[in-house]
């Protein structure tokens, strides 16, 4: 009886509010309802959208989907993981190798030939893109397995010094990557369908996550690594199955842009592609796939839109010639307004529900009791 | 809560000014376009701003200067359209793809950086949008790809170049290459180095060793050891400029006297600030030097550029000049402004007489023209000799 009266008042009929949530019908009928106009937005896009706006909402889609893998482990799991640039090298670079015509793959390789068998391999470009998901999760199983052990800061720095590694072994395994030189040429596949396809499929999957005994055992890890493991989680298990399943997301992310790209080499991938992905979790807020979905649209909008501030301005009165960073330090200043003021970014740890939207209760807790 | 809602206020605001400010930019461009086609629009994408700003702002001043000095072509003003694409590959991507859904233009200039332009090149290639890039000599960058020419000689030339110079005017019978190699400009220059001596020589033996570092590190005691005991004749050290002046100072603290030999990337005020004396001697290769004026444009360039910046122009601006000027001397030549017309004549480019020398074009889009060779001397790049490509 003891143990009950420690926990806070309303604590157990919150945890039974929270389980007995099952997703209502008009819910489901909304939710259907907007996938259905997204699909038919995005084939109104696809014939109405000029090349430039196809190509930012490409990257929006994809975009969306790194920045839900990389908030599975940081926001979700609550473990700071700074290697996703070294996962999308992986993806990235299996994919690219795995579905390239050897002709073109002659081509790139004109100062070292590419070792056989991968020269004359070319395979669909599902089925690449599967591979490199696959291999970049098995990089995240012989990463996670010693690192994951680690907390906090450390956890960032050895995931860090981990995707540096892979940037620098492709930089220097010149027969299998073409080193520094990187590849061109690549198969554009990557269009509306793919890239939010993609975005919806990990939003997908990463609700029924989230809702899931596995996804509440995240939630508790990150809470409180010692009550979960009180409470009968396995911790190891659990870092390992998100890390894991973040690498894979993240490698097919990878494949995705490089064939978005048509182009690759080892320095794109470097530590500011994961701050990237990682400001449009922070914005969005930790633990949080609402936030992470509508950060990623308007840091990727936003990164485009600005561009207009750089040209040379007529205010009417005054003339301003452009100049070149400006953007740049206008999107600064945002964030900084943002993280001072909003430190938990755009949503918190809170969704979008549709009781939320229609103006009833919110079912769901408040942060900090949820589970 | 009273607070939150005012500072949502206030950042709402802000995006909403700068967004409304961004679209009365574009509208200004917009205006040039309703004046019908008395105007033809070329874009140009460089990095103003990350890693490679300098090169990025140095062509962007030589297409400025062009701009300036020849406004006009087919009785048409020619008006400039400038991207930033920070040294970053999918900007670089976006940045042309900006430039002629959003700016209509007929041509493109750029970029300062291979990678850069093998990002921008395929989308200009699906547009059927001309480029003509000023100084990626990464090979990739043209092949197979119609629509993408330069002004630059490439690395494979500019490795030979230097072999033939180690060879024939240094007497040197062995090497050793200590290349950067996450850089693919080092990378490639190093390659056709080793191939061109080896044949000159005629020994496999020539190149002694082929030792690498990695870009920003600081120290190079291990590498100039294995130099040290090796012993060769000359060192082949491509690479960025700050990078090899620190190699340079640390190899001569260890006593290596040996000429050290590099590419391009090296002509910049910095590579003498950091190495000091310790570079007095260096070689290098290179697109111009202003002392070896080869065409009456030249003399031109160096006057006016003078004029203008108050400085010596260096050979990026003198690129980007020439960059312009083919797009125009093309332009002429179709007689049209149409994008198909103007890359039909830029390929047909002939003993176009440039800034940087007389540029031909070949069937890869890459100009076969001739080499500088300089050397430092008193804290100053000097002119050696021409090379000619044969």
């Amino acid at each position: 009886m003891g143990r009950i009266a420690l926990q806070p008042p309303g604590f157990y009929s919150t945890v039974a509010k929270a389980y007995r949530k099952q997703p209502n019908r008009w819910g489901l009928l909304l939710t259907g309802g907007v996938i259905l106009s997204l699909v038919l937005f995005i084939y109104w896009a696809g014939g109405h959208f000029n090349p430039y706006q196809v190509r930012i909402l490409n990257l929006i889609g994809i975009n969306i989907g790194l920045g839900l893998s990389l908030n599975l482990i940081n926001g979700f799991t609550g473990q700071f993981s700074l290697g996703h640039a070294g996962f999308m090298a992986v993806g990235a670079y299996t994919t690219t190798l795995l579905m390239m015509p050897p002709a073109i793959k002659q081509m790139n390789f004109f100062m070292m030939p590419l070792v056989s068998p991968l020269d004359q391999i070319q395979l669909p470009f599902l089925a690449a893109l599967l591979l490199g998901g696959l291999l970049s999760a098995l990089m995240g199983v012989l990463i996670g397995a010693p690192v994951l052990r680690l907390r906090g800061d450390y956890l960032a720095i050895a995931t860090l010094g981990f995707s540096e590694i892979i940037r620098i072994v492709i930089t220097n395994i010149r027969s299998v990557t073409n080193g520094a030189l990187g590849l061109k040429g690549i198969p554009a596949y990557t269009n509306l369908w793919w890239s939010w396809g993609f975005a919806l499929l990990t939003i997908f999957v990463m609700t029924r996550l989230i809702h899931s005994s596995y996804g509440r055992a995240f939630k508790a890890i990150r809470e409180d690594e010692i009550a979960a493991e009180a409470m009968g989680i396995g911790l190891s298990r659990h870092k390992m199955l998100a890390f894991t399943l973040a690498a894979f997301l993240a490698g097919i992310g990878g494949g995705f842009q490089a064939s978005l790209l048509t182009t690759i080499e080892p320095n794109m991938f470097r530590f500011t592609l994961t701050f990237e992905i990682l400001l449009m979790v922070v914005l969005g807020g930790m633990g949080s796939i609402t936030g992470t979905v509508i950060a990623a649209t308007i840091v990727t909008i936003l990164k485009e839109v600005l561009r207009g501030v750089e040209a040379p301005m007529n205010l009417g009165f005054i003339s301003l010639p452009g100049i070149p960073g400006m953007r740049m330090v206008i999107f600064s200043l945002l964030l900084i307004l943002v993280v001072l003021f909003y430190r938990e970014g755009i949503m918190g740890q809170r969704e979008l529900s549709w009781e939320r939207l229609l103006g009833q209760k919110d079912s769901s807790p408040e942060r900090g009791v949820e589970i | 809560m009273k607070k939150k809602g005012l500072i949502i206020a206030l950042v709402v605001t802000l995006v909403a000014a700068l967004t409304l400010a961004g679209c009365g930019g574009t509208e200004t461009g917009g205006g040039g376009e309703e004046a019908g086609d008395a105007v033809i629009r070329i874009g140009v994408y460089e990095p103003m701003t990350g890693d490679s700003a300098a090169g990025g702002q140095m062509t962007w001043e030589g297409i400025e200067l062009a701009n300036e000095l020849y406004p006009e072509v087919l009785g048409k003003k020619v008006q400039l359209f400038l991207e930033d694409n920070k040294t970053d590959k999918s900007e670089a991507a976006n940045a042309v793809h900006r430039l002629i859904e959003h700016h209509n233009v007929v041509a493109i200039i750029g970029s300062y950086g291979s990678s850069m332009s093998m990002a921008g090149g395929p989308v200009a290639q699906e547009k059927g949008i001309p480029v003509v890039g000023c100084s990626p000599t990464n090979p990739l960058v043209t092949l197979g790809n119609d629509y993408y020419f330069r002004v630059c000689f490439i690395d494979p030339f500019q490795g030979r170049v230097m072999a033939q110079y180690a060879f024939e005017d240094l007497g040197a019978d062995t090497a050793v290459i200590i290349r950067n190699v996450a850089d693919d400009y080092a990378v490639g220059l190093g390659n056709y180095f080793q191939e061109a001596f080896v044949e000159f020589t005629g020994s496999e033996d020539s190149i002694l060793a082929v030792l690498d570092y990695q870009k920003g590190d600081q120290d190079f005691t291990a590498q100039l050891t294995t130099v040290k005991n090796h012993n060769p004749d000359v060192i082949f050290a491509p690479g960025l400029y700050g990078d090899s002046a620190l190699m340079i100072r640390q190899a001569r603290e260890l006593g290596i006297e040996q000429p050290f030999l590099g590419g391009d990337t090296w002509e910049a005020p910095e590579f003498i600030e950091v190495g000091g004396a310790d570079v007095e001697g260096v070689v290098l290769s290179t697109h111009y030097s202003p002392e070896a004026t080869v065409t009456d444009i030249s003399k031109e360039f160096v006057e006016v550029y003078t004029d203008k910046f108050g400085k010596e122009p260096n050979a990026f601006a003198a690129l980007g000049f020439d960059a312009y000027m083919v797009i125009l001397d093309a332009i002429e030549r179709a007689g049209s402004a149409e994008p198909e017309a103007i890359r039909d004549a830029l390929a047909a480019t002939e003993n176009f007489e440039g800034v940087t020398g007389v540029i031909t074009l070949d069937v890869n889009g890459d100009a076969t023209k001739s080499a500088v060779i300089l050397k430092v001397e008193n804290g100053e790049f000097r002119y050696l000799t021409t090379v000619d490509p044969n």
